[in-house]
């Protein structure tokens, strides 16, 4: 059913090797947290939504703010694990209390669906610590990182010492792009989106890390997809990406035509290089955009069966081991 | 890939809508785009179980009145062929006006097109507030034309502003809120506000006679939800702005929202035929609402 392993996969193996040197788990197992009280994971549900939030996001109050209200309908629509960070990461400054909550509103209220996913700012005193405890204290299997709006690039040096903790640790890095469209923003508040540009050279000195991104195709795009997809193994969830069928058309081989807009702009997808089915994963950017957005391109795109499972979960699975 | 009618996974195993339950809804698109390569998007559309049209791209002028006679005999063809499924709305040209009437006449009153839509690129800084537009809409009024407002709030300027970032010719809500209040029989459509909704609803609220309509932007949750409680359900119609927007996106912004099915196909076409029914019976079109 999934195909051919990314060729830098030898990660896993060198992983494995450095982590035992540590005395450290060599990939952490998703671990879902464990309702205080009643929730269970769905009959049926197979799904893996790698990209949504728990927090307050600071410009609205979203109908899936809260975090029971936003396991149920993940659980209405059979997501059976969902990889969470919070928004109120993007903005603190005590970012381990912003960790601490999120592992406990994950681990209370998660209906053991939500799976945490920290977040570290190197550009904070003692992010190391921080990177720590998301492993060892609150057992995260990944963390998702903020640069713009925390303050860095990914040319800072801090940067690069954040991956490589994360690489000796195991811990999967996502990387959100954006979190809003530029154009919808607060007006005091101007924020980029994160340049992947210099992405491939420091992968490339990073060998064991393992690297998402998040919300990444209004930006990844063009040249830099291509860069992405040629020289780095880095993957990608699919929430922000538009276009008729643009699941199909983002496959390789998949659309012998190239949708366009009348006025001449070239579309997102028709101008992108493709992107393997292997590093193409569900995820939703709930509850910021509708759930059911993610879950149409499911549909909308004529795919076989096993391409649906690839992406609504094998890929997922493989990235993360299931607990 | 699979044939495109072939679905490997049935939609309601992870709640959503069927294909029947979609063509249930009866699906009438007010923002198409693929009129140039129709035969590649039809399928697709098919596939969502979707009704019927609305091309936004009939009738671009030109500089020169061959130009525009050229585009225009292309893209009626394709009305003709498709027009079970297909209606048209020509473009506009605001800083050109007595171009702008004939060329309505032109592709409305004796062509096939059953509106207009404006854009935010034309020839001088004319947003639909500039008076240039009331003998555009009166003539719209005559013809029972469907007028469609591309209009959104786009933050930037300096110094930074949420209504900002527009370009010159590029109408916002309070544009839209302007020309409505001229014309408080006339209905139109206030397009994209998917874009800062939270304001651009308010802005048209009191204006009874303008519709929302949310395309062209990343869909957020809520918002249909918001547009609902605040417009109310008959001012709502639906676009989909493939192929450059996809279903996925349009279609999760009603179905996110908490709204029985009745309402759904509310949104989805019943409003839209209202709204157009007369000019589709001028043109010969029978409408059942």
């Amino acid at each position: 059913m999934f195909m051919n392993p990314i060729p830098r996969r030898s990660f896993l193996k060198n992983s494995l090797v450095t982590a035992a040197a540590l005395g450290l788990p060599s990939r952490v197992p998703a671990q879902p947290g464990k309702p205080a009280t009643g929730g269970s994971v769905a009959a049926g549900a197979f799904i893996v939504d790698t990209n949504v939030n728990t927090g307050w996001w600071p410009f609205r109050h979203m109908k899936y703010s809260a975090t029971p209200d936003l396991v149920a309908k993940l659980r209405k629509h059979k997501i059976k694990r969902a990889w969470a960070g919070s928004y109120d990461a993007l903005f603190q400054k005590n970012i381990d209390s912003v960790n601490t909550r999120l592992a406990e509103d994950c681990r209370v209220n998660g209906g053991g669906i939500l799976v945490p996913f920290g977040t570290v700012n190197p550009a904070f005193p003692d992010w190391e610590e921080d990177l720590r405890r998301c492993h060892e204290v609150h057992k995260m299997p990944g963390i998702r990182l903020h640069p713009i709006y925390n303050g860095y690039t990914l040319e800072s040096p801090e940067f690069k010492h954040l991956l490589d903790g994360a690489a000796r640790r195991g811990l999967l890095v996502q990387i959100a792009i954006d979190m809003e469209d530029e154009r919808k923003q607060h007006p005091l508040v101007n924020v980029p989106a994160v340049d992947v540009a210099p992405l491939p050279d420091i992968l490339k000195q990073i060998p064991n890390v393992r690297v998402m991104l998040v919300n990444p195709f209004r930006h990844v795009r063009g040249a830099k997809l291509k860069a992405m997809v040629e020289r780095t193994d880095v993957t990608f969830e699919f929430s922000n990406l538009d276009g008729l069928s643009s699941v199909e058309r983002i496959l390789p081989d998949a659309m012998p035509w190239k949708p366009y807009h009348p006025l001449g702009r070239i579309l997102s997808g028709g101008a992108n290089p493709t992107v393997p089915l292997e590093r193409l994963l569900f995820g939703s950017n709930a509850p910021f955009m509708p759930l059911e957005q993610s879950l149409f391109k499911l549909i909308e795109s004529p795919l076989t069966r096993a391409q649906i499972d690839a992406l609504a979960f094998g890929n997922a699975d493989r990235i993360l081991v299931p607990a | 890939m699979p044939a495109l009618m072939d679905f490997a996974l049935d939609p309601r195993a992870i709640g959503l809508p069927s294909r029947e339950d979609l063509l249930e809804m009866r699906i009438w698109d007010s923002h198409y785009h693929g009129i140039s390569q129709h035969d590649h998007v039809m399928p697709y559309f098919d596939r969502m179980g979707v009704e019927r049209v609305f091309s936004l791209d009939v009738g671009f002028m030109r500089q020169t009145q061959e130009e525009t006679a050229a585009g225009i005999a292309k893209d009626f063809a394709v009305l003709e062929t498709w027009k079970h499924r297909m209606s048209g709305l020509c473009r506009i040209e605001p800083g050109r006006v007595d171009d702008t009437l004939e060329h309505m006449n032109r592709c409305i009153r004796h062509g096939p097109c059953i509106g207009f839509k404006t854009g935010g690129y034309h020839q001088g800084p004319f947003t639909v507030a500039h008076p240039n537009y009331d003998p555009i809409i009166r003539l719209a009024a005559e013809l029972d034309a469907v007028i469609y407002i591309h209009s959104v709030f786009q933050v930037g300027g300096n110094p930074r502003r949420y209504d900002g970032g527009n370009a010159v010719a590029e109408s916002n809500p309070r544009d839209v809120a302007a020309l409505a209040g001229r014309f408080p029989d006339v209905k139109m459509i206030c397009g994209h506000q998917g874009t800062e909704w939270e304001l651009g609803i308010r802005q048209i609220r009191p204006h009874k006679n303008v519709y929302l309509e949310f395309s062209g932007w990343p869909p957020e949750s809520g918002s249909v939800d918001f547009a609902v409680k605040e417009l109310g359900i008959d001012r709502l119609v639906w676009g989909c702005h493939a192929p450059s927007r996809s279903f996925s996106n349009a279609l999760s912004q009603v179905y996110d929202a908490k709204l029985t099915p009745a309402q759904r196909k509310l949104i989805f076409g019943t409003n839209l035929r209202k709204i157009s029914a007369a000019i589709h019976r001028r043109k010969g079109i029978k409408v059942e609402i």
